[in-house]
């Protein structure tokens, strides 16, 4: 678990000896990532699997008279490097001329190294992480009688590096820990049986929720789906839990990237200074938040990141850009080649009790399916949830689909919740959509 | 044994005994088995996007994952060089997962005999780079030409060889080259304010000649193009309760996740599947006959061997609506006591084989198409489906309709968008009540995610009848 600075510079002489031999008018881009780590599961109350990762990928992008080609490898001896390079300038040979194609001109990242605040690493112990695991799946066994069965718990962490070079003297260095702790416990016996699980996600060991907390949340969520019925097919409001609206904003973002605006691939083309969400809603881009799970000082261009409003007031004032589609659109460049960390905030003063704000609805815990159509902005989805009548759950809900369009639930959001989920890069609180279809029976 | 295999092997002085030896390590008392498994892929994509051949993409990936198993616990390492003292590293690595009582001694395997289901060679060096950008610009202007209203054409042109080979400690090997190739034509259409998408796209494990010839290409060209269209007059749905008739070929992935997942022997030796213990039980209406065949020429999902080193079979998961058994890897098998079905699979070197599901398909019925969509009065067809997901443990599963038509008095009538179905696997396949003579088998797109491992599969059915499923939509 502790790959040495010096391995780096030892890659970063050797990727530099290749490219002298290379010719005057090729660009070229070099992006390495090396990462290691161990992952645990632990069931039944027994030690299951213990597994080492170790992955190296280097990537070389190569730019000759706008053209492009790329080529990887996971293989770091010199003659490996040198080959790739020669695989990526053979391609380009073929590829066509665009002109948008090119290594960034300004403001990428010159920096040697740098202490971003995501880098905590700690020796792999077998033992403390078998414990913790042990303490989560017993805590999760303990909860409740009905709790008949465990897919386990896991413990992983990971040490990883990010290196970018290019030819025209660019060259960024970051390093970042990952550590996991998650549980996925059944309810139920055969006739009806239910799993859900909890996790745990941060940049650093000791800040992981305790396992007792992630043991008990998985047992207590796969509990609370025993018993669901179906209901009627309506038009109600539903409520979003953080860690479900996650993934529902995600849906934005992948509408305002780049590549889908300039591909006319997205629902929200041509929407740059529309109002997209109501006016109490702002979402920002920081990337330089202490331990967040999105931080990064460059992107895979190696254009610096930057901070900046995305929807401001509702408005939506930029897209998502890496130098390639900033060019293909006349823009500038946002440092978007990557997402960092994405702020949902409101202007309104936020309850963590949604349920009080509307009489009656479906509150939606899980998603299934890609029923998301980013060109029309079509929305239609599987779901399981819990009805929720007079500020009370009644019951919860199964074999549901959840249907509308992206631009009208994003314009019918009527609040955000105070409960922000911060275990990946999007934070944001659970939010509350009016007017969803729900089909059922 | 294969040539790339064989030159690492010699390059890094790998002979019989030092594998023996590496076995010695990575299983000694107390490990009941383990097993060593090189790889070295190369792989390749090309695309065009605003008629230019923007990017070629060139992957080279080998290593070697080694795997030690004692009971039910598992303990794995894998390494990216293929230097001895790497790969003995790993081998400590793995065996940690037991207490170490001693070293045991191996003599070297022998080669499991199975039958070759495809060519060896790599589909990448057998043409020029300069075809390739070729072939997708003559795509690109066959498609532009033809119709003056395309917005956007992306097409994809993809190609892998993998070379593996396993050796492990009950005196087993194998080797295998297996090729992959694979090509997708996505079109936008725009018509007044509306753009709609359409796609398609074919391969499998075969050379890229296949793909370059017009009658093949052509044919997903047009289906493309004419699905945008199809979407472009498509109205809102309703949601609700409703018979649905699914059409022949990829709408098999309902198969695929509304059962096949629901019988791999891990979820079952768990029991933490909806299928656990339902062995000789009926649970699915008699008309359903499903299979998972591994052993299928130039199939995207078939393997002439798998991952573990063993062949490949036909597997009979239902008959007759009855469940008949699961779909194994050796783990699963020995702690369930039966064997291997052939379906260990793993992404990569590095990561863990587990039982992964092959072509799964439902054998054909009696009934002609016409005279299913006719039995409808009042439903809805689904010709082809984006894709799907499944809870095993509930069985609940999910799959979007990339289109899909009203039935209005036994006739298919419009065009209809957005549509998602939901249903429960072992709830539904008792609801099949018509089962078309039409078996048909997706065009060799499909890629099965599971526990973050993605493998190529294939699915397939004929023209069905699900009496009463719930379809998602916007209109009440």
């Amino acid at each position: 678990m502790s790959e040495s600075g010096n391995r780096v510079l030892e890659h970063k002489e050797n990727i530099l000896k290749t490219t002298s031999s290379m010719n005057k008018n090729t660009q070229a881009q070099f992006n390495l990532s090396i990462s290691n780590g161990v992952t645990i599961n632990y069931r039944s109350n027994q030690l299951e699997n213990i597994e080492h990762h170790n992955d190296t990928s280097l990537t070389v992008t190569v730019y000759n008279d706008f053209k492009k080609g790329s080529a990887s490898t996971n293989n770091l001896s010199f003659d490996s490097i040198k080959q790739t390079l020669d695989k990526a300038t053979n391609i380009a040979i073929n590829t066509q001329k665009d002109n948008c194609q090119g290594l960034p001109r300004e403001s990428f990242t010159t920096c040697e190294s740098q202490d971003i605040g995501i880098y905590y690493p700690k020796q792999f112990e077998i033992d403390e992480a078998t414990e913790l695991t042990k303490i989560c799946e017993s805590a999760g066994f303990e909860y409740d009688k009905r709790i008949s069965n465990s897919e386990g718990s896991s413990y992983s962490q990971s040490n990883s590096e990010c290196l970018i070079l290019n030819s025209q003297g660019m060259y960024g260095h970051f390093k970042s820990t990952d550590y996991s702790l998650s549980c996925v416990m059944l309810a139920g016996d055969n006739q009806a049986m239910e799993r859900d699980y909890w996790y745990s996600s941060t940049r650093k060991h000791e800040n992981l929720e305790s396992p007792q907390e992630i043991g008990k949340k998985a047992s207590s969520r796969a509990i609370s789906r025993l018993n669901a019925k179906t209901i009627s097919s309506r038009v109600c409001p539903i409520i979003f839990p953080a860690e479900v609206a996650t993934s529902f904003f995600n849906n934005f973002l992948s509408a305002i990237n780049g590549h889908a605006i300039y591909k006319k691939s997205s629902f929200l083309l041509d929407k740059l200074g529309s109002e997209i969400f109501p006016e109490f809603i702002t979402i920002r881009e920081d990337p330089s938040i202490v331990e967040g799970m999105g931080t990064r000082p460059f992107d895979s261009d190696g254009v610096l990141t930057e901070r900046k409003n995305i929807i401001n007031k509702g408005i939506l004032e930029t897209y998502l850009l890496d130098t390639y589609s900033a060019r293909k659109l006349n823009l500038n460049c946002t440092g978007n080649g990557v997402l960092t960390n994405i702020l949902v905030e409101s202007s309104e003063e936020q309850t963590d009790n949604l349920i009080n704000l509307v009489d009656e609805g479906v509150i939606i815990t899980e998603m299934m399916g890609s029923g998301a159509n980013l060109l029309t902005g079509d929305y239609s989805r599987g779901a399981f949830g819990y009805y929720f009548k007079d500020g009370q759950i009644k019951y919860p809900v199964t074999g549901i689909t959840v249907a509308s369009n992206l631009t009208q639930m994003f314009k019918n959001i009527l609040h955000v919740g105070k409960d922000y989920d911060i275990r990946g890069n999007i934070r944001t609180g659970s939010i509350l959509i009016d007017k969803v279809t729900i089909g059922g029976t | 044994m294969i040539t790339k295999i064989k030159n690492i092997l010699s390059e890094h002085d790998l002979t019989d005994d030092k594998l023996s030896k590496l076995l010695s390590v990575s299983c000694p008392k107390g490990i009941d088995f383990s097993d060593i498994y090189f790889e070295y892929s190369a792989s390749e994509s090309w695309s065009i996007e605003d008629g230019i051949v923007k990017n070629g993409t060139s992957i080279i990936d080998s290593g070697v994952g080694i795997r030690s198993i004692t009971a039910d616990k598992t303990g794995f390492a894998y390494s990216n060089t293929f230097e001895f003292s790497d790969l003995r590293r790993a081998a400590q690595m793995s065996r940690s997962i037991a207490p170490f009582n001693g070293e045991k001694e191996f003599k070297p395997g022998s080669d499991i005999d199975y039958k070759k289901l495809y060519e060896a060679g790599s589909p990448l060096d057998r043409i020029d780079d300069l075809k390739k950008v070729i072939f997708l610009k003559e795509m690109d202007d066959y498609i532009r030409s033809k119709n003056s209203d395309v917005e956007q054409v992306i097409i994809n042109l993809a190609a892998s060889h993998t070379s593996m080979f396993v050796v492990n400690s009950d005196g087993e090997r194998a080797s295998d080259e297996r090729p992959l190739v694979r090509f997708n034509v996505m079109v936008i259409i725009k018509k007044g304010d509306r753009r709609e998408r359409g796609s398609a796209g074919g391969g499998g494990r075969f050379y890229y000649d296949q793909i370059f010839d017009q009658n093949f290409s052509r044919k997903f060209a047009d289906e493309a193009v004419r699905q945008a269209r199809v979407n472009l007059e498509a109205i809102n749905s309703k949601a609700g309760s409703i018979t649905v008739v699914l059409g022949p070929g990829w709408p098999g992935v309902l198969l695929h996740e509304a059962i096949g997942h629901g019988l791999e022997g891990d979820f079952n030796r768990k029991q933490t599947s909806a299928y656990s213990g339902c062995v000789g039980q009926k649970v699915a209406s008699s008309d359903c006959t499903i299979v998972d065949d591994g052993t299928l020429s130039n199939r995207r999902g078939s393997l002439s061997i798998d991952d573990e080193a063993s062949p490949t079979e036909c597997t009979t998961l239902i008959e007759n609506g009855i469940l008949k058994g699961y779909m194994q890897d050796k783990l699963n098998a020995r702690l369930m006591s039966t064997k291997s079905t052939g379906n260990g699979r793993r992404e990569s070197y590095a990561h863990l084989p587990m039982p992964r599901m092959t072509n799964t398909f439902m054998m054909p019925g009696a009934f002609e198409p016409s005279e299913i969509i006719s039995s409808v009065k009042n439903g809805i067809y689904a010709a082809n489906f984006s894709g799907g997901q499944v809870d095993i443990t509930n069985g609940q599963f999910v799959f979007t309709a990339s289109e899909a038509y009203l039935i209005e008095d036994g006739k298919v009538t419009k065009p209809i968008k957005g549509m998602t179905l939901i249903g429960n696997g072992p709830d539904v396949l008792k609801k099949v009540s018509m089962v078309g003579n039409d078996l048909k088998l997706d065009d060799g797109v499909g890629t099965c995610g599971k526990d973050g491992q993605s493998v190529p599969v294939g699915v397939g059915q004929p023209t069905l009848k699900i009496d009463e499923i719930t379809v998602g939509g916007t209109e009440v």
